[in-house]
């Protein structure tokens, strides 16, 4: 970027100069578009039943195969800006919605393409956004109009199940789906405050455990800690346990201010330790006072005390990690006790039954807590053949957990595959010609870009992609349905309804305005001033 | 050798000298260099830039301060240009572009009669008196809006801050966003309004459209130690307690050791540090408080204590929540516990731990007096959501400006033009060099409508013919026409509503007359070369 006044000579403006580049105008804008692009044709492969994995390998040799939107854009590691605004778009989506992360990359990306051509004709960047805004708009307003409600409860949830199949069917996990849509379901359920329409996700863990497959995933109405009881001949199963949750340590009490102790004596010596016994046999007498019949840590413990432990026949589990500690006390209704003083047998906690299981032939072992008393907390145990499975297997449970919180918020749908967009783009596409001015060609391109989805599905499902679509429009004309969509699994009907492939309202709608918003936004931009060389 | 002149070395080695006329034009030209880099940004069709550092930080940013700083000049008379900016920025928070602009078309003008040898003094002096008329005219013609009306007054502080909107990506929500950013301003102490006290949260995820404004304060849930999620979540009329206090078990004097002869001693040091800590925790729970916000973190001994008496408790709150929550309620942040009384103790009407994105906040509503409110931001990506809340404080600054000062202008190009007829009025009244110098000033003035049509994309030679013949011709009734961004054309804008508070254009001309006289006065510029360059010209001297 080197300059020169009008007499000749070089100058230097801005630092580094010489190791910066620029590109304007229309430049800039297709240097953006292309990257777009680039990302969003990466990810078309992963929509769909039929879509594929990508592995990825990070820097650590970490291998993670996926299909997930946001996962795979995560660990890529894009470096070029505009590349990383469309990561966090899928990450955005993700974080409020837990699905379409895929779809609405996508959907960016088709509508960044299409907007290349309308440049070319000449039409001024902020126009093209204003025609999307207003054909986003109308996409928004037709998806309330066709969207259908599903209705469920406690006892009666087969619809939510059938939501979370559609959300399972393009992972990993699509030989086990009944099942594992059921778990989630039941799992959402079991902690779901179903009046105030809330879900809270911490609530439910996630834990995971190579050996198996993903159909011996199962759900336990309770928590499991990846750990084992402190002493070996302490009893393997406790009903109706008790159970006291300490956050101080079995060893005797150190003031944090620095100390120094001189023992400069043997009876001083022996009084010390005289002391220190003294501690244990105090704490272990505390804890059994309170009645507790179940001792949960989040510390160590000396030998001595667990030695005491065993004898007084106090079970006990040492270094449980904060958060489970929480999860465990919330669960069982216990409080969490900071000093041995203060145990008292209104501050324990109770549960029907806490079991140690070993899973496989590994020596693996874990602690499960069940039928507590405040049973509001589940876990999920995920199992699979290798840890990859594992990982991608959890991240489909997570979608699915999300698509049934989501219908629990707000239980308005629209129908999948492809459906609702092929019924927004001819309801676009109709709206166009509404509009007088360069606005059309950007409305229609809109209408073109949210075909993107569908023929990407239809391909993706070995389907002659332009030749579905474009029939499912025509149904979907002819009929005036908007339940018509591609028939990805080949059953034989294109009809939504029946398939029950749905995804959620608000899902759908929060994927069109990202979109846009993000299509805007890379759209506004004629300048990009980098170093040189990074791309 | 009959003539020898001995050599006077003055500088240090590498310095680097350039005086004279060639100077001055260089440095306009490097001015005008940057100026241009940024006018694609101005007017509601303005673009944005997308700067990438060296670290690879990527800002995408429309707003003329923000370029200006992620440029990094080193250039010292375009620093000038950057110090305009950033003036403007801190003093009105809008126009910035405009300013730079501005400033750079006036040394644009005065560019040939340099070359004329027409003396940098005596354009300064011109261009001052130039200055001094606009902003008597600006002054003279703003009008002012009805305080008193407070439905019409609430509808010109909309106007203004969606005037400021308008060029940015939040352009298309600007009527929720302006509603919101009155609101926020207008809940301010009228008295001693604190631009701070309002709060911007930015939530990844979620649309424009589900950002809201908190009547109160917000913020996000703090780290948090175990035990925290069995404290309430929801309260009515909470009492809230400021501390700015750590509430952990800890060692009280860093450096300090005990030294303890007797074992038996032992205990006695382990139970006055606990002492210490239960002394504070007593104390707070006897001032009857059920909400506990720290500065310093408030540790898991802490926590528990807090959700074994059903008081919810968050430490490392950010300072300035804590000031807003001060200012709201009225009460101290404390920093001792000794004396701590229920008098200290807020209140307001609801708190509530509510889930935005994949964030949990903690907001806090319904206070007795207002004072300060949150905006909760919401969008896909982190540069979209940093661009918009620059923008959005561009506007919080403009309607704060507007309701000190509640004159209004149009925008649009309108202002600039009447001030540019005024002057050419004014020009033919004079003798001498000055009446062709404050022409060219006022023909600076014409940058501004130029470029807005311009980056619309708009013939700006017609829309410019139609602009001048409008205002020279019919003064009066066309004192208010500027660019139609709708319609490609002209219209009236103060009619269309693109107001603009004359607070701004007075510090925009002002300022933009300083940068370019301070320009124009330089004639010489000694650089001394920088500690890396010096170093690499000793080495080189050695080999």
């Amino acid at each position: 970027m080197l300059r020169f006044d009008s007499s000749g000579k070089p100058f230097i403006i801005i630092r580094d100069q010489d190791q910066k580049e620029r590109l304007t105008g229309s430049e800039a804008r297709k240097a953006n578009i292309l990257a777009a692009m680039t990302v969003a044709n990466l990810m078309k492969t992963s929509i769909g039943p039929l879509g594929m994995d990508k592995i990825l390998v990070d820097q650590d040799g970490e291998v993670t195969a996926t299909n997930d939107g946001a996962t795979i854009l995560k660990n890529m590691q894009v470096e070029n800006p505009i590349a990383k605004l469309l990561v966090e778009l899928s990450q955005g989506q993700d974080d409020e919605i837990g699905d379409g992360t895929t779809s609405v990359v996508v959907l960016a990306g088709a509508l960044l393409e299409e907007s290349l051509s309308l440049l070319e004709k000449g039409i001024h960047p902020s126009k093209i956004s204003e025609g999307y805004e207003k054909a986003c708009d109308i996409a928004v307003k037709h998806l309330l109009k066709i969207c259908d409600k599903i209705e469920f409860d406690k006892e009666n949830c087969g619809s939510l199940v059938k939501a979370a199949k559609t959300s399972l069917g393009s992972k990993i996990v699509n030989q086990y789906t009944e099942k594992i849509a059921k778990i989630s379901v039941e799992a959402v359920l079991a902690v779901a405050d179903l009046e105030r329409k809330d879900v809270r996700f911490d609530l439910i863990k996630l834990e995971g455990k190579t050996g198996g497959t993903l159909g011996d995933t199962e759900l336990i109405d309770g928590i499991i800690i990846p750990k084992n009881f402190s002493h070996p001949q302490m009893p393997k199963q406790i009903k109706n346990a008790k159970i006291a949750i300490l956050t101080c340590p079995f060893e005797p009490p150190k003031p944090k201010t620095g100390h120094k102790l001189d023992i400069d004596s043997v009876k001083k010596y022996k009084e010390l330790l005289e002391i220190e016994q003294n501690y244990f046999k105090e704490m272990t007498d505390l804890v059994k006072k309170s009645g507790a019949t179940l001792v949960l840590c989040q510390w160590g413990f000396d030998d001595e005390a667990n030695h005491l432990l065993l004898q007084k026949k106090l079970p006990a589990v040492r270094w449980v990690s904060g958060t489970d500690i929480e999860l465990i006390a919330i669960a069982t209704g216990a409080r969490i006790v900071p000093r041995f003083s203060e145990l008292t047998e209104k501050k324990l906690g109770k549960a029907g039954m806490v079991i140690e299981k070993s899973i496989g032939t590994t020596d693996e072992k874990m602690i499960v807590i069940e039928k507590c008393s405040n049973t509001k907390t589940v876990t999920i145990l995920v199992k699979g053949g290798n840890k990859m499975v594992v990982e991608e297997g959890k991240r489909s449970i997570h979608d699915a957990l999300c698509v049934t919180r989501n219908l629990i918020k707000d239980n308005r749908i629209v129908y999948g595959g492809g459906a609702a967009e092929i019924s927004c783009s001819v309801a676009v596409n109709k709206a166009s010609k509404e509009n007088t001015g360069v606005e059309q060609y950007s409305i229609r391109a809109f209408s073109q870009a949210l075909l993107s989805v569908p023929i990407a599905l239809a391909s993706n499902s070995g389907l002659n992609s332009l030749e579905a679509v474009s029939e499912i429009q025509l149904k979907q004309m002819e009929k005036e349905s908007s339940f018509l969509g591609i028939d990805c699994l080949s059953k034989g009907t294109n009809n939504m309804k029946e398939q029950y492939v749905f995804d959620t309202l608000r899902g759908k709608i929060q994927e069109f305005l990202l979109a846009t918003q993000m299509a805007k936004m890379i759209l506004k931009i004629d300048d990009i001033i980098r170093p040189t060389g990074q791309y | 050798m009959s003539h020898f002149t001995p050599t006077i070395v003055l500088l240090k080695e590498g310095t680097d000298s350039s005086q004279g006329k060639g100077h001055l034009l260089s440095n306009i030209d490097a001015c005008v260099e940057i100026v241009n880099t940024l006018k694609t940004t101005l007017g509601p069709r303005g673009m944005d830039k997308l700067i990438t550092n060296d670290r690879g930080k990527s800002t995408v940013t429309n707003d003329g301060a923000t370029v200006m700083r992620l440029l990094d000049v080193v250039h010292p008379a375009v620093q000038t240009l950057v110090d305009i900016a950033m003036s403007q920025d801190s003093e009105v928070g809008d126009g910035t572009t405009s300013v730079v602009v501005f400033a750079g078309e006036i040394l644009e003008q005065s560019r040939s009669f340099i070359k004329e040898n027409v003396h940098p003094q005596t354009l300064i002096k011109a261009f001052r008196k130039a200055c001094f008329k606009c902003r008597e005219r600006i002054k003279e013609i703003a009008v002012k809006s009805n305080v008193e009306d407070e439905k019409q007054w609430n509808s010109m502080l909309k106007k203004c801050a969606s005037t400021a909107m308008n060029s940015k990506l939040i352009a298309g929500h600007k009527d929720a966003f302006s509603d919101m950013v009155v609101q926020a301003v207008r809940s301010l102490d009228p008295e001693f309004p604190e631009v701070d006290l309002i709060g911007i949260k930015k939530v990844g995820g979620g649309a424009m459209e589900e950002s809201f404004l908190v009547n109160g304060v917000a913020f996000k849930k703090t780290f948090s130690y175990a035990g925290f999620e069995q404290q309430p979540k929801k309260f009515t009329t909470p009492k809230i307690a400021l501390l700015n206090i750590e509430l952990e078990l800890k060692n009280e004097k860093e450096n300090a050791e005990i030294r303890i002869k007797d074992p038996k001693e032992y205990q006695k040091i382990v139970e006055a540090e606990w002492e210490l800590i239960y002394e504070k925790l007593e104390k707070i729970v006897e001032s009857g408080a059920n909400i506990v916000l720290s500065r310093l973190p408030i540790g898991d001994l802490a926590t528990q204590y807090f959700a074994d008496r059903d008081i919810f408790c968050a430490g490392r709150v950010e300072e300035s929540d804590m000031k807003r929550l001060s200012v709201i309620t009225g009460k101290q942040i404390q920093s001792t516990t000794n004396g701590f009384t229920s008098e200290m103790v807020g209140e307001c009407e609801l708190m509530e731990e509510k889930q935005i994105g994949s964030e949990r906040y903690n907001i806090f509503t319904g206070f007795e007096k207002q004072g300060s409110s949150t905006i909760i931001l919401r969008g896909g990506a982190e540069q979209f959501l940093a661009e918009s809340e620059r923008s959005l404080h561009d506007a919080i600054m403009v309607v704060h400006r507007a309701m000190l000062n509640s004159n209004v202008v149009a925008g649009g190009g309108a202002i600039e033009m009447e001030l540019s007829r005024y002057l050419h009025e004014y020009a033919k009244t004079i003798y001498g060099k000055e009446q062709m110098l404050i022409s060219a000033f006022a023909k600076a003035l014409e940058i501004i409508p130029r470029q807005i049509s311009q980056n619309a994309g708009f013939d700006s030679v017609d829309i410019m013919n139609k602009l001048r013949k409008g205002h020279f011709e019919k003064p009066k009734e066309n004192i208010w026409m500027g660019v139609d961004i709708e319609n490609e054309g002209v219209c009236n804008t103060m009619k269309s509503f693109v107001w603009e508070p004359s607070l701004m254009k007075l510090n925009m001309i002002s300022a933009a007359t300083d940068a370019a006289c301070l320009v124009l006065s330089v004639d010489e510029t000694v650089k001394s070369p920088s500690l890396q360059d010096n170093n690499k010209i000793s080495m080189e001297g050695r080999k």
